[in-house]
């Protein structure tokens, strides 16, 4: 394949979401909400405790129930239960139990207290337990304080993408409670029952997890956005700037659609993480409530800082426009001014015809490969790394029905270009189902299921033209400026 | 310097209370002396408060503020009262709190009820507890099949003192009535309650509809009277009123 790679889509000089391939330090952005408040002059007494708590003994034993398999109908549950593909499990250091994926954590407590012991008897030789493998099933421990994390999972997901997984539930813990809290609720009290604190969570966790499954945007670190024409996102960026240009502390403004960003608005100096906005996705498709309402909710973006609060109106424009708009603040209590404001900017696009153009893009959906001419192409994704956005056509068939399958071939196919130990430039597999091209440059990836018949030499010159056909079109597909708050 | 800001400060206080000692009185003869120059004085929160009450797009503009556990029936409360309908099955949580508006007419006054609906959960107690200042009216609610929650109203009556205004109306709600045999709090145990901490009662259902409209009235009523003072507002007292409808017409026949 020709290396020139001088064509790369939807490239731009600034982007409001940060990029970066190490998804799991938190903290790295070394944004901090307490420098928002300061610059601003609001000289507010915040409490930062940051002192990292140590555990080193753990003299409450966990408490074992009894498994009597009294009835048929508790083996047949167990039975279900184990047969689960994927299980994710979340407890303290204490091995009191947070969360299950499946099943009940109050019946799973021997369980708990099994992967605790493991832990913790590791831990006593200064070592860290990391996995074992067993048979087709592997179990990944994850311990980050004062949490650890475990996966056990039959599916062929490969280990990185399992601990990926894990930060996001730590992470969507996190971004109901802050870390900070979390840190000073186990050092207070080591036996401490989250769930009291957690409860409501464990559906926004569910959903992040079947979410993260089945949505290439987690393992390709990146956002899609709607498609629209520059001018209109350019023209609802310039709306929401203008309308929240004498609110103070405003970090960051997100529009977003049927779990595709419009535009992001944000501060001067600050950036988006993409692993925090899926979890604003999340959030956002998660909660039913938001729909009917306007909502004022507390929100920690573990990348952004995770030792505090910003505070997020969140509503949907209108009836008739089902796109939400999260405004961010560091201020705890400008609901009201924040709620004129998201009135006013519904009302400036309503007449600039920009709800509609919203309507028009979230109705006649992305273009499948056929209809853009790619007839022997079944399904794409690209990634701009720079911009951390990517783009995929809508699913066509044999796909439309068995997404998991294509999921999990990109997934195979992510894993061979990122694996550590021997990672690919390029992947080219044929099968009998479908051929697999996966191509990671040092500007863009791309992955692309192509008919199973397809020759070399034309696969390769499909992908000059696809690329081709991206450039073309990339104001359209990804959001390429990165609209800033005035001062 | 210190000295100064030192002095100003007590002078605050001591307006403030003077203040509020004065609204009492004008409860009842408001109508007659406009009390304009005292009123700048009193603290920012009441002000909005006060202010927010003479809303001009409407006669009366009230915030009502939606508490309990989580799970109590809040939001289907407000879902029955705003939009007629009732969510069943499905469990919405709501997150943080939620702002919703209602315009009902008391007495030919179109009075605005601006609803916040709050989240049960303790981690959104710091966020809540921002807005129970501006309330004029609590709902407060627990659900009869679930004695925690019913145990739990003395904490939240708790709170409601630490948070609240001294003259917020309060009114206790013994939600999902329409459980039959799983009812785990009877009424007169809520009815005990609610005379204890000299608060208005009833029991409601978001599911068949009992009650909704009357909480939210009943309360609108009694801001009213208060805010106009017109009649003589001691007349008028939100748990006679309520006792009186609820006896008037019980359960419209709705159950299963």
């Amino acid at each position: 394949m020709s290396s020139n790679v001088e064509l790369e889509p939807g490239v731009t000089p600034e982007s409001g979401l940060v990029t970066t391939d190490s998804f799991d330090n938190l903290g790295q952005m070394g944004s901090s909400l307490e420098e928002i408040k300061s610059a601003s002059a609001v000289s507010q007494s915040q409490e930062s405790n940051e002192s990292n708590s140590h555990y080193d003994e753990f003299d409450e034993s966990p408490n074992c129930m009894e498994t009597t398999a009294k009835e048929d109908a508790d083996l047949e549950e167990y039975k279900e239960w184990a047969n689960k593909k994927n299980h994710v499990f979340v407890l303290s250091l204490a091995g009191k139990p947070i969360y299950s994926r499946h099943g009940n954590e109050d019946k799973l407590a021997w369980l708990f207290g099994v992967m605790q012991t493991l832990v913790s008897f590791v831990q006593s030789n200064d070592d860290c337990i990391t996995s074992i493998q067993a048979g087709d099933t592997v179990f990944i421990f994850l311990v980050k304080r004062p949490l650890i994390m475990v996966a056990v999972s039959k599916t062929q997901d490969c280990i990185y993408q399992l601990i990926s997984q894990l930060n996001y539930v730590f992470n969507q813990i996190t971004s109901m409670l802050t870390l900070t809290r979390l840190n000073r609720i186990y050092e207070q009290r080591q036996n401490y029952d989250l769930r009291r604190l957690l409860s409501g969570v464990e559906r926004l966790i569910d959903h992040l997890l079947d979410f993260s499954e089945m949505e290439p945007s987690f393992f390709l670190g990146a956002v899609q956005c709607l498609s629209l024409a520059t001018s209109i996102r350019d023209s609802i960026s310039s709306t929401i700037v203008s309308a929240c240009s004498k609110i103070k502390n405003l970090v960051f403004a997100i529009l977003l659609a049927d779990n595709k960003l419009i535009t992001l608005v944000r501060m001067k100096k600050y950036y988006l993480h993409p692993a925090d906005l899926h979890l604003i996705f999340n959030l956002v498709q998660a909660s039913e409530s938001l729909k009917n309402s306007e909502s004022w909710t507390p929100l920690c973006l573990p990348h952004f800082d995770p030792s505090g609060f910003l505070y997020g109106h969140v509503s949907y424009l209108s009836e008739d426009c089902q796109a939400c708009l999260l405004l961010l603040t560091v201020e705890r209590d400008i609901f009201f001014t924040l709620s004129e404001a998201k009135q006013r900017i519904v009302e400036k696009l309503r007449r600039g015809n920009c709800l509609q153009a919203i309507n028009e893009s979230l109705n006649a959906k992305e273009d499948t490969c056929a209809n853009a001419g790619f007839t022997e192409l079944r399904h794409y994704l690209y990634k701009c790394k720079s911009t951390a956005q990517f783009y995929q056509p809508s699913l066509s068939p044999p796909y439309v029905l068995s997404k998991q399958r294509l999921i999990d071939l990109y997934k195979r196919a992510y894993q061979r270009l990122h694996c550590t130990t021997r990672p690919l430039k390029l992947l080219f597999e044929r099968s009998s189902d479908e051929v697999i091209l996966a191509w990671d440059t040092k500007g863009f990836e791309l992955y692309i299921i192509f008919e199973p018949l397809i020759d070399t030499t034309s696969a390769i010159s499909l992908v000059t033209k696809l690329l081709n056909w991206i450039k073309k079109k990339e104001e359209r597909l990804f959001h390429l400026t990165s609209p800033t708050f005035l001062k | 310097m210190d000295c100064d800001s030192g002095h100003r400060r007590i002078v605050r206080v001591s307006s403030k209370k003077r203040n509020n000692g004065e609204v009492n009185v004008n409860r009842s003869c408001r109508n007659s002396t406009a009390s304009v120059n005292e009123e700048e004085e009193i603290d920012p929160y009441t002000r909005r408060r006060k202010e927010s009450l003479k809303n001009n797009a409407c006669d009366i503009c009230i915030k009502v503020m939606l508490l309990g556990d989580s799970g109590v029936g809040k939001t289907c409360i407000l879902m029955r009262f705003r939009d007629g309908l009732f969510l069943c099955g499905n469990f919405i949580s709501t997150v943080g709190v939620d702002f919703r508006t209602k315009v009902v007419s008391v007495d030919n006054t179109k009075v605005k009820l601006q609803i916040w609906d709050t989240a049960g959960q303790e981690r959104f107690r710091s966020v809540t507890h921002a807005y129970y200042r501006d309330a004029h009216a609590l709902l407060l609610l627990y659900d009869v099949t679930n004695k925690t929650s019913f145990d739990n109203i003395r904490a939240w009556l708790g709170e409601i003192r630490e948070y609240a205004q001294d003259d917020v109306v309060i009114m206790l709600l013994g939600n999902k009535a329409d459980c039959g045999s799983e009812r785990a709090v009877k009424r007169e145990e809520g009815e005990r309650l609610a005379r204890e901490y000299s608060v208005a009662f009833m029991e409601t259902s978001a599911k068949s509809g009992q009650n909704v409209e009357l909480a939210f009235v009943a309360v609108a009523r009694e801001l009213k009277y208060r805010q106009n003072g017109q009649r003589d507002c001691n007349k008028f007292n939100v748990q006679d009123y309520v006792r009186e409808q609820t006896q008037k017409s019980h359960c419209p026949p709705c159950t299963t």
